[in-house]
């Protein structure tokens, strides 16, 4: 079972503010499916190689080529203008340094 | 002629033989949301100017005798987690509420090739985080079978617009059963194609390494017909495969040549036996017409659900840390005040964004994610979960080796009432028993109607081969024709 100071912990990692009611009722909840993965240790993972994604692809690259999508000055305009805080060209956040 | 009850090739034909016109068509359809759309919330935006605008074309093409595409002129769709550039995508969450795609998904580019006509994007759970539509933010949507009842999730929506007429067709997306569990619970077709078979570039993330974008239709060959659009390698996508794909109609499958697995460990506990009973009889009704039927084990697949809610919340978590109330979507940051207020510094503006932007089921899975990576438990739930998904895919490799298809129920129950499980998150999970492993082994999946439990309609699954998706869909349709016999 989590504690409250536990789900704190975590909703601090994940930057989620939870009220007090919510809280409890996350304790609750995450508990609950904690407790029903547990199962997985059941299963004996020696030897086995993890898999890491959906197919057995490994490192795709392709070219760099800006002019294909990021100069395209419409994309780029709706982009920006979809910020909540903006300045001229840039996304505007606060000072983060003293 | 009913407009809004015609197949993806009867609306062709339409089309072609000048008997109707694709702006009779998308008004049909209008008129059918209009009617009933209020009741049944399948919509969470609407499209007809654009709409008719495209139809005018088709029809102007048409009119000059040229030849059109199979999917122009036709109504479709489109979840509202897959982005059609200048449109608004909310992925159903508070977070994007306003948001308004800056580019097309790359399955819409291949649409819009085709002209095909998007009337509107439809309701989905929260971020495709849910299995019943009833955590969208903007109000569930309901079954059209029975408005007392979920029509199934994630994409609810979309299943619910092709079952009510609203659409001939629809996309949604699959990442533990939601495009085939809602297809099931309304009594349409669902198909999530093999993982990397269609691209995901311009899909809302939910899980990366099982999302996959699918055609929700109301046959086999609609479903195929869509699948053939919208596959393809991708370079915007690069977990996506380039396969030489061969042609689903002109192919002549004899059911005497199909093996069918029937997997014991999803004929057990929890499965209604109402349910059990007409899966069985469309198997029996198989191995008489002469396809060979064999037992099969999938004994990993015990643990399949465990290791689907460890990797998807950890997956999620990692996707939507980009929501953080500074590039775009809902934010706290206009209230943001130096000295005093309750918004500081740039940490409350990520608290106070997402704790406010995000829904319960969401934040509940971002948690679980957060939990299940952090120092200490990596170990013990994300690189076991890993390993043990690994033995998942061997169990199915296994089993090809023996058939070509495995036949199992979509979903151990029919669509349950509202309310029914949103107190436990838990039981809401096991409504995707069936559907999971299939998303963690990447193979494609399909569920079409078998015979009705009371008067609500009952999903049959079948799962196939990675990249075997146009062998899969050949099979799904013998067995569609044989379970309109048993019907």
């Amino acid at each position: 079972m989590l504690t409250k100071k536990e789900v704190e912990k975590i909703a601090e990692l994940a930057r989620l503010e939870l009220d007090e009611r919510e809280k409890e009722k996350f304790a609750e909840d995450l508990s609950s499916v904690i407790g029903y993965i547990q199962k997985l240790s059941e299963v004996n993972v020696e030897k086995v190689e993890p898999m890491t994604g959906g197919t057995n692809l490994e490192s795709i690259t392709r070219m760099d080529d800006e002019i294909k999508t990021i100069s395209d000055s419409q994309m780029r305009g709706q982009i920006l203008n979809a910020s909540p805080n903006r300045e001229g060209d840039y996304f505007k956040v606060p000072s983060i340094l003293e | 002629m009913n407009l809004e009850k015609l197949t993806i090739k009867e609306a062709h034909k339409l089309l072609e033989e000048k008997e109707i016109t694709s702006v009779e068509l998308v008004e049909a359809h209008f008129d059918e949301i209009k009617k009933r759309d209020g009741d049944i919330h399948a919509f969470l935006s609407l499209n007809k100017e654009e709409a008719l605008e495209t139809a005018e074309k088709v029809d102007e093409r048409i009119s000059r005798g040229e030849p059109i595409e199979m999917l122009a002129g036709i109504p479709v769709a489109i979840k509202d987690n897959i982005l059609i550039k200048g449109a608004k995508t909310t992925a159903a969450s508070k977070i994007l509420e306003n948001y308004i795609a800056p580019y097309d998904a790359t399955v819409i580019k291949k649409l819009k090739e085709e002209e095909a006509i998007f009337i509107g994007k439809t309701n989905m759970d929260e971020f495709a985080m849910g299995s019943s539509t009833e955590n969208s933010a903007f109000g569930p949507t309901k079954n059209p079978v029975d408005l007392e009842r979920v029509p199934g999730g994630s994409s609810g929506g979309s299943a619910t617009a092709v079952k009510a007429g609203f659409c001939v067709y629809a996309l949604g997306s699959d990442t533990g059963g939601s495009i085939r569990q809602p297809a099931g619970f309304c009594g349409a077709v669902g198909f999530k194609p093999t993982y990397g078979a269609v691209s995901r570039h311009g899909l809302i993330a939910v899980a990366s390494s099982l999302d996959q974008i699918g055609p929700i239709a109301r046959n086999v060959d609609d479903a195929a017909a869509v699948f053939e659009a919208i596959r393809g390698a991708d370079e915007l996508d690069s977990t996506s495969v380039s396969v030489d794909w061969q042609n689903y109609w002109d192919s002549s499958l004899d059911i005497k040549e199909i093996k069918i697995g029937i997997p014991r460990e999803y004929f057990i506990h929890g499965l209604n036996p109402e349910i059990e009973k007409n899966i069985k009889s469309v198997i029996s009704k198989l191995e008489k017409e002469g396809a060979k039927i064999e037992e099969i084990s999938l004994p990993y697949n015990e643990w399949a659900l465990a290791t689907y809610y460890i990797i998807m919340p950890a997956e999620v978590s990692a996707n939507l840390a980009r929501f953080d109330g500074i590039k775009y979507g809902y934010s706290q940051i206009s209230n943001l005040s130096a000295e005093g207020g309750q918004i500081s510094n740039l940490l409350d503006v990520y608290l106070k964004t997402r704790g406010e932007g995000f829904g319960a089921e969401v934040r509940r899975r971002i948690m679980l994610g957060t939990y299940i990576l952090s120092a200490g438990y990596y170990d013990a739930y994300y690189s076991r979960a890993q390993r043990v998904r690994r033995l998942i895919k061997q169990d199915f490799d296994r089993a090809f080796e023996k058939v070509d298809a495995i036949i199992t129920p979509t979903s151990p129950t029919t669509a349950f009432k509202f309310g029914e499980k949103t107190q436990k998150p838990l039981s809401m999970y096991l409504a995707d028993v069936y559907t999971v492993s299939v998303n963690l082994a990447g193979v494609p999946g399909i569920s079409i109607p078998a015979r009705e439990v009371n008067g609500l309609p009952v999903g049959l699954q079948l799962i196939g081969k990675n990249f075997d998706d146009v062998k899969l869909l050949q099979i799904a349709k013998i067995v569609e024709q044989l379970t309109k016999e048993i019907i």
